[in-house]
């Protein structure tokens, strides 16, 4: 008996949530079909019932006297599926090498390159009055490769490990991304007055957000690599295929399933990215979620513009997570959510 | 084994998320230390800690904290309970769980601003669903928006709204992976519901929800989305929270040093917050383990 009072509360307090996830969607799907009088004379909920539906609101929103709409779904576009492509692309090569191959990192040598990297950049910005942009160059060509150098020499001290290189990468996302968002901005006004533009553009976008999803990417693909046997890879290794072979045509097709979830993970996150957004670009470049806080500012009881354009940002996110959901059901990503 | 190749490999994602993630913070390290003005232009200025002192001598900063631990801790709190409680559900298969997973996840995949502005319509204080339901309680009109702690508890119920699928995923994941024996043995003596949840499901999730719990805390510190949408931090200062205080420090007065100086101590206020976490958790579980 005590069992089945269990099971009645988990069904209410499910359903009670279910109800609580659909009702603000179902809000804005009918509020964008909502003329004017609907709106001002307080809640309303079923079309035809409630209130007429109309499509001025898509009307007004697509013929583009409300502003610019294409603009800004077409660079979202663009650069959601550039970045995710190469973010996927780089982190699953990232993730392959952690997986197969070991790696191992004095510690002495990052240290030598984060104060080779930190004190040549002062001394080259404050004394000698480099900009910016060369001065990281310079760091990049000269404090890298020394300690890159170092690391093979007999340093003494503790070794890191592909543990603490995933680590590394997955701690980017721990900072707050103010931080280098801001850090970001200042640099890409710092390259732009040196004479190549970043701020507002498709490549600072691209850049940004492939370095935003990586290291979902890495940590994600690593689990799926992880379940791909090794042997086959050995097999073809006897027949002398090499490595990049290996892994474009073997690897990658076998963990299909979880380089289309990993994509969809990372490719969400940067669709839905607003404040990347908001620091690196104003005006050519602007992604959706910056169109959409426009709209608030802009037209605060336009609720049916607010919806119109909420919608086009949220239906290719239900799509995915739709997809997720159904991949998760038939068990293709047992095993990858650890 | 052919080691060379493995360069190939790691060396482009590496040198990316160095050139974009950590060059920038060398930059910014070292601007932090001065006193440096867009508008109006004045010459950098070395000023040693004198920006970090500013900050920690100033209540906006220590308001900021507040508002953002209130916000996290609590929704944290909250959307852990829920999402224990649903993915519970959910493993012992209630009635339209089927229906239900495709669903759930939904929330989570949403751009917060877009969860932000249909908030902003439901808890509109005279036209919006939220005021017509407390209408029916006698409560007409409430300022959900306006006044500092409604604002609050209502960017907890959207935290809440929007991150508890994140539990339930990694929750039924766990789950699933118990030993299924020790619940059958369980079964056979004739343990209680409540009994297997308490001595056994729990403590062997304790690991796993210590770990999602974190990732929430640190992932919550960033909220900005939401906050700038729905009040602005407003009124006043209230429901400002630290990445918008950083924000508004940056962009508003163009005071970039300030704003550099201000996402380190971030940076140090998440790692304190962080680190004092992880301790707990550890004892908390070393307990439950013994």
């Amino acid at each position: 008996m005590r069992r089945e009072s269990f099971r009645k509360a988990g069904f209410l307090l499910s359903m009670f949530w279910l109800l609580l996830c659909i009702f603000p969607l179902w809000w804005v799907l009918v509020t964008a079909f909502k003329p004017p009088l609907a709106v001002s004379g307080g809640a309303t909920y079923l079309p035809f019932w409630d209130f007429q539906p109309s499509l001025h609101a898509f009307r007004d929103a697509f013929s583009g006297i409300r502003g610019d709409f294409w603009g800004p779904i077409s660079s979202s576009i663009f650069i959601s599926i550039v970045s995710t492509g190469l973010a996927v692309l780089l982190g699953s090569m990232a993730a392959y090498a952690l997986i197969r191959f070991k790696f191992s990192i004095h510690l002495l040598a990052g240290l030598l390159f984060a104060v080779l990297a930190i004190g040549g950049f002062v001394v080259m910005t404050e004394m000698w009055n480099i900009r910016v942009p060369y001065a990281l160059l310079v760091v990049l060509f000269v404090a890298l490769p020394v300690s890159v150098w170092a690391n093979g020499r007999n340093l003494p001290g503790p070794v890191l490990g592909n543990d603490d290189v995933t680590f590394w990468f997955v701690s980017q996302r721990m900072f707050p991304p103010i931080v280098s968002a801001f850090a970001l901005f200042l640099l890409y006004a710092e390259t732009g007055k040196a004479g190549f533009r970043l701020l507002d553009t498709f490549g600072g976008m691209v850049l940004a957000y492939t370095a935003f999803g990586l290291p979902f990417a890495v940590w994600l693909m690593r689990d799926f690599f992880e379940s791909v046997p090794v042997e086959v890879e050995e097999a073809a290794m006897v027949d002398d295929i090499g490595r990049m072979r290996i892994f474009a045509q073997i690897v990658l097709p076998m963990s299909l399933p979880g380089l289309i979830a990993t994509s969809m993970v990372v490719l969400a996150f940067i669709w839905n990215e607003f404040l990347f957004a908001l620091l690196l670009t104003s005006s050519r470049w602007q992604t959706l979620p910056i169109l959409l806080a426009g709209q608030n500012s802009s037209r605060g009881d336009e609720w049916w513009a607010i919806s119109v354009a909420t919608l086009i940002s949220i239906i290719p996110m239900i799509l995915v997570a739709t997809f997720l959901g159904r991949m998760m059901r038939s068990g293709m990503l047992s095993g990858s959510i650890k | 084994m052919n080691d060379r190749v493995k360069h190939i490999f790691i060396w482009p994602a590496f040198l990316l998320v160095l050139v974009i993630t950590l060059f920038p913070l060398i930059y910014a390290l070292t601007v932090s230390f001065q006193t440096v003005r867009i508008v109006p232009p004045t010459p950098a200025r070395f000023v040693g800690f004198d920006n970090y002192a500013d900050i920690l001598a100033n209540a906006r900063f220590w308001g900021a904290i507040a508002t953002t631990a209130t916000i996290v801790i609590i929704s944290v709190l909250a959307q852990y309970a829920i999402g224990l409680s649903v993915a519970l559900a959910l493993h012992h298969n209630v009635p339209g769980a089927s229906l239900f997973r495709v669903t759930f996840l939904l929330p989570m995949f949403l751009a917060p601003v877009c969860v932000a502005l249909i908030a902003k319509m439901i808890f509109h204080p005279v036209l919006g669903p939220a005021n017509e339901f407390f209408s029916m309680f006698g409560l007409e009109n409430l300022p959900f928006l306006t006044d500092p702690n409604f604002a609050i508890a209502v960017l907890i119920a959207i935290e809440t709204w929007q991150w508890t699928p994140f539990v339930v995923l990694l929750m039924l994941a766990g789950l699933q992976n118990l030993p299924a024996e020790v619940f059958e043995a369980a079964r056979v003596d004739n343990i209680s519901a409540w009994r297997r949840f308490r001595d056994i499901t729990f403590p062997m999730l304790l690991p796993l929800s210590a770990a999602v719990i974190f990732i929430r805390l640190i992932e919550g510190f960033k909220i900005i989305d939401t906050v700038f949408i729905l009040t602005g931090g407003g009124p006043g200062t209230s429901t400002e929270t630290l990445t918008l205080f950083a924000y508004n420090e940056g962009f508003k007065k163009f005071n970039i040093g300030m704003t550099s100086a201000l996402s380190f101590l971030f940076l140090i206020v998440v790692i304190v917050f962080g680190t004092l976490y992880l301790a707990g958790a550890r004892k908390l579980t070393q307990r439950y383990a013994q």
